[in-house]
C-alpha cells in the first residue's frame, strides 16, 4: 500500500486553544471521508493538508515532501487541488476566466494547453455550457461547481475538498461522485462533509473527528456494522434511543447505543452509525492505534 | 507502507508564470473602469487644453498626475484586492504571493504608457506663448519637470496602490490616500507661494510624490521655485522602488524577505540622498520670469 499523506501527532493551536490535537493518520489513494460535528477540527485538518496552515506540533508529510519547508511546500502545491469551505469570487469574472486565472497560478503557462484543461474541468462538472457566464449571475450551486473545477485542474495527486456538495443538486452530486471515484483510482481524495450519504456512496474509509481528535478511523462498512442490531422501526419513539425521528411512512426510526431484541430491526445507515458514535461514551471507537502501528 | 512522490504534470511552466500573469494583470488593468475613466479624462483634458494657449504649464501637467496617478492608484488597489475574496484557493497555488504581486506591479506599464503618451501630447501639441511659461527652467530641467509631473505619477500611483492593497484591508484606503496626497500637495503649493524663500517649505514641498516647480504669479509673470527637478525625479523613482519592495514583502518566504529588507534599506538611503539633493539643488533662490525679459530674483 502506498502512503501519500502521513500525519504523526499533528496538532494545530489558535491562540491558547487546540483546534486539532495529536492526529496521526496514513492516507493512501482513494476517497477518505471526514466526518464530525461543527467545530470538530475538520476544516483545520483540511487546511493543514492543503498547506494553507502549518502544524503547531507533529510531523506532516505529503507525497514525500515536508510542507513546512518553502521549496517542498511548492512541490506539494504543484500536485494539490483544494476546495475551501467558503470561497469568494472576484467581480467581473466569468467561470472560464476564473478557472483560467487559477490555472495560470498553477503554472499552466501555455495558453492552448491551459484553455483545453480549463474546458475539460468545466465539462467534468457540467458547466461547459455556462463557461462564459459571469460568476455573479450564477446560482450558489453553480458557483460551488466552479470552485470545484479549479480544484480539479491537472488531476492532482492530492485533492482536498471541504463540503464539495453543499448547495449542489442531486443530479450534479451524482456526477461529482463519478468524477471523484474516477480520480481516486490514482489520487488521494480527502472529503469533508456533513452529508453521510456522500461518504457512504464514495468512501472506503472514514475518519471521524470530535473536539480536535480522531474518534474513529476505519472502514465505512465496519462503522456501519457496529450499528447492526441498534436501529429499528417502531410505532412510537423509544425513550431509550439516543436518536429517534418520524420517517415518511409514519413510523419511528430509533437508534440506541445498546442492542435491542424483540423489535423490527432495519439495515443501519452510515448516518445511524455516526449518530451512535457521537452519542457513545466510549472514547475511541476506531482502530486508529492499529493503523498507527 | 511506502511513501510516494507523484510527478507534477509535465505540461506546465514552459514559460515563466510571471510573464503570463503580468500579461493577464495588464489586461485586467486596461479594462478596469476606474482606469478607463482616468485615461479618458486625461485624453479629453489634454485635447481641450491644446486648443488654446496656457500661461503656466502646471495647468496641463497636473491632470495626467491626478487621473493616471491618483485614479490609477485606486484602480491598482482594487485590482490587487479583488482576488482577496478567493484567497483560500489562490494562496495554495504554487505561484507565491511575491510573483503575483510582481505581476500586478508590472501591469503598471499600462498607466506608464498612458503617461508617456500624455508627455508626448504635451510636448507636440500644447501651444505655449513662450519659454517663460515654464519659468526659468532650462531645456534639461524643463524635461525633468514635465517627466516628473506626468510619467512618474502615472507609474508611481499604481505601484503605491498595489503596495497599499497588499498591507491594508480597508477598501477605501486608496481613495483616502489619494485625498491625503492631494491635500498635502495643495497645502505645500500654497505655502510655497506665500513663503518662497523658506527652506522648510521647500523640504515640505518635496516630501511628496508630486511637486510643483513653477507658479503663475499674475498673467505673464511666472515664478520658478527653489529645488532640482532632476534630483526630485530621482526621489520619485526611489519612492516607486520602495512601493514595489514593500508590496513584494507581503507573503515572501524568510529568505526572500531578508533580501528584500536589505534592498529596501539601500533604496531608502538612496531616496534620502535624492531628497536632500532635490532640496539643495537647482536655483538657490526663487526667480521671476516675464516675457522678453531676463529672470530676476524675487526679493526675500
Amino acid at each position: 500500500m502506498t502512503t501519500s499523506i502521513s500525519l504523526r501527532g499533528v496538532g494545530r493551536k489558535f491562540g491558547a486553544a487546540w483546534a486539532l490535537s495529536d492526529v496521526s493518520l496514513e492516507l493512501s489513494p482513494g476517497v477518505i471521508g471526514l466526518l464530525g460535528p461543527n467545530g470538530a477540527g475538520k476544516t483545520t485538518l483540511l487546511r493543514l493538508l492543503a498547506t494553507a496552515l502549518p502544524p503547531s506540533q507533529g510531523e506532516l508529510s505529503m507525497l514525500g515532501f515536508d510542507p513546512t519547508v518553502p521549496a517542498e511546500r511548492t512541490e506539494v502545491r504543484r500536485r494539490l487541488g483544494y476546495l475551501p469551505q467558503e470561497i469568494g469570487f472576484p467581480h467581473g469574472f466569468t467561470a472560464f476566466a476564473f478557472v483560467d486565472y487559477i490555472a495560470v497560478l498553477k503554472e499552466w503557462t501555455q495558453p492552448d494547453l491551459r484553455h483545453a484543461e480549463v474546458r475539460r474541468v468545466l465539462d467534468l462538472i457540467g458547466l461547459a455550457g455556462s463557461s462564459a457566464k459571469r460568476l455573479r449571475a450564477m446560482s450558489g450551486g453553480q458557483r460551488r461547481r466552479v470552485a470545484l473545477a479549479q480544484a480539479l485542474l491537472g488531476s492532482p495527486a492530492v485533492l482536498i475538498l471541504d463540503e464539495p456538495t453543499a448547495g449542489v443538486d442531486p443530479e450534479q452530486r451524482a456526477v461529482l461522485r463519478t468524477v471523484l471515484a474516477e480520480l481516486a483510482r490514482t489520487s488521494t481524495v480527502v472529503l469533508s462533509t456533513h452529508q453521510t450519504e456522500d461518504v457512504a456512496a464514495l468512501c472506503d474509509r472514514v475518519v471521524v473527528l470530535d473536539s480536535g481528535r480522531v474518534r474513529y478511523d476505519g472502514q465505512v462498512t465496519e462503522l456501519v456494522g457496529r450499528a447492526a442490531g441498534r436501529v429499528w422501526l417502531a410505532d412510537a419513539p423509544d425513550p431509550a434511543a439516543s436518536a429517534s425521528w418520524r420517517t415518511g411512512t409514519g413510523r419511528y426510526r430509533n437508534v440506541a447505543e445498546h442492542a435491542r431484541t424483540g423489535v423490527e430491526h432495519v439495515e443501519p445507515s452510515l448516518e445511524d452509525a455516526y449518530l451512535l458514535l457521537r452519542g457513545s461514551r466510549e472514547p475511541d471507537w476506531g482502530h486508529a492505534e492499529e493503523l498507527r502501528s | 507502507m511506502t511513501t510516494t512522490a507523484a510527478a507534477a504534470p509535465a505540461v506546465r511552466a514552459s514559460t515563466s508564470s510571471l510573464s503570463v500573469l503580468a500579461w493577464y494583470e495588464a489586461r485586467r488593468f486596461a479594462r478596469n473602469p476606474v482606469f478607463l475613466a482616468a485615461a479618458t479624462l486625461t485624453a479629453y483634458i489634454l485635447w481641450d487644453r491644446q486648443r488654446g494657449m496656457v500661461a503656466d504649464i502646471n495647468a496641463v501637467t497636473v491632470y495626467p498626475a491626478i487621473f493616471l496617478g491618483g485614479f490609477g492608484m485606486v484602480a491598482a488597489f482594487w485590482l490587487t484586492q479583488s482576488m482577496r475574496r478567493s484567497a483560500d484557493a489562490l494562496d495554495v497555488a504554487p505561484t507565491p504571493w511575491p510573483v503575483r504581486t510582481a505581476a500586478i506591479c508590472l501591469a503598471a506599464v499600462i498607466p506608464l504608457l498612458c503617461g508617456g503618451l500624455s508627455l508626448l501630447a504635451i510636448g507636440v501639441f500644447q501651444q505655449v506663448p513662450g519659454d517663460w511659461t515654464y519659468g526659468s527652467l532650462g531645456t534639461s530641467n524643463l524635461f525633468a519637470v514635465v517627466l516628473s509631473q506626468t510619467v512618474l505619477p502615472a507609474l508611481g500611483g499604481p505601484l503605491l496602490g498595489a503596495a497599499l492593497a497588499r498591507w491594508v484591508q480597508f477598501p477605501g484606503a486608496a481613495a483616502v490616500l489619494f485625498l491625503v496626497l492631494y491635500g498635502w500637495v495643495t497645502l505645500t503649493y500654497t505655502l510655497a507661494a506665500a513663503h518662497r524663500h523658506s527652506t522648510l517649505i521647500v523640504m515640505l514641498r518635496f516630501f511628496a510624490p508630486f511637486a510643483f516647480f513653477t507658479n503663475e504669479d499674475s498673467p505673464g509673470r511666472v515664478e520658478t521655485w527653489r529645488g532640482s527637478p532632476w534630483f526630485f525625479l530621482g526621489w520619485q523613482l526611489c519612492l516607486c522602488a520602495v512601493a514595489v519592495i514593500v508590496a513584494l514583502l507581503r507573503g515572501a518566504d524568510p529568505g526572500l524577505r531578508t533580501r528584500l529588507l536589505r534592498l529596501l534599506a539601500g533604496v531608502l538611503g538612496l531616496a534620502a540622498l535624492m531628497y536632500a539633493l532635490a532640496v539643495v539643488g537647482g536655483w538657490g533662490y526663487p526667480v521671476m520670469t516675464m516675457p522678453g525679459a531676463a529672470p530676476v530674483p524675487i526679493a526675500g
